[in-house]
């Protein structure tokens, strides 16, 4: 299993254009995405908007992002990017 | 099929009208916004649910089924750290729709230099799902529009 753990960087968290960015990309994916809190909660599908939101994360958190299969590396990559771009 | 009920009092104008390209363009899903009658008003739940998401300025309800509405009152008003917002409703709880959730003045944000109109999202659901959707004005618990 793939993971990236990136600590988000947007003032607003994951949220609103962040998360929605996020989920678009995610979506894109053949494979499962799932995002967790590095301290605490269960992971989160990461194609759902419902459960980014939910999942609420802050500024300056950090979350781990899972992905498994073929290509999930650059998804990762890609992913980590934009919950780490200010 | 879950009927989601106008949260504020306004004119329904549709997400493109909402000027921040998050809502416009449908990335957070499909829905409408509503240019709400400028004052201090009250924010009601959509749909009837569990509020999963309480900030002072957006909410989401998820609703038995598994549906999440996203109310998001004003653009880029996450800024406002809450000024101007107060929480009638707590985080987890239960409400039925049209239970008043938060109360907020929507002439003090348009005074701030920020758009008070309201995004209504239905999360997680494609383009196509979202029908008869409300046009002009609408009060606060009127049907805004379907979700198949």
């Amino acid at each position: 299993m793939g993971e990236r753990k990136v600590t988000v960087a947007a003032e607003v968290g994951l949220h609103a254009r962040p998360a929605a960015t996020f989920v678009k990309r995610a979506m894109q994916a053949p494979m499962d995405i799932s995002v967790g809190k590095v301290h605490g909660g269960s992971p989160v599908n990461g194609k759902s908007i419902l459960a980014i939101l939910a999942l609420d994360v802050r500024q300056g958190e950090t979350i781990v992002i899972s992905a498994d299969g073929e290509g999930s590396e650059e998804i990762l990559d890609e992913l980590a990017t934009i919950a780490g771009t200010p | 099929m879950t009927t989601v009920l106008a949260p504020v009092e306004g004119d329904a104008v549709g997400l493109s009208a909402v000027p921040d390209p998050v809502f416009s363009a449908g990335m957070v899903g499909p829905g409408t916004a509503i240019d709400p009658l400028r004052g201090p008003g009250v924010a009601v739940a959509p749909i009837a649910g569990t509020i999963v998401k309480l900030h002072p300025h957006a909410y989401v309800i998820v609703g038995e089924d598994g549906k999440g509405v996203l109310v998001h009152l004003g653009v880029d008003t996450v800024q406002l750290k809450g000024r101007g917002f107060r929480l009638l409703a707590a985080e987890g709880e239960r409400v039925a729709a049209g239970r008043p959730v938060v109360a907020w003045d929507s002439a003090l944000v348009e005074a701030g230099g920020r758009s008070p109109l309201c995004a209504v999202v239905a999360l997680d659901a494609a383009p196509g799902v979202v029908t008869a959707v409300a046009e002009g004005a609408v009060r606060a618990g009127d049907e805004l529009f379907r979700w198949e």
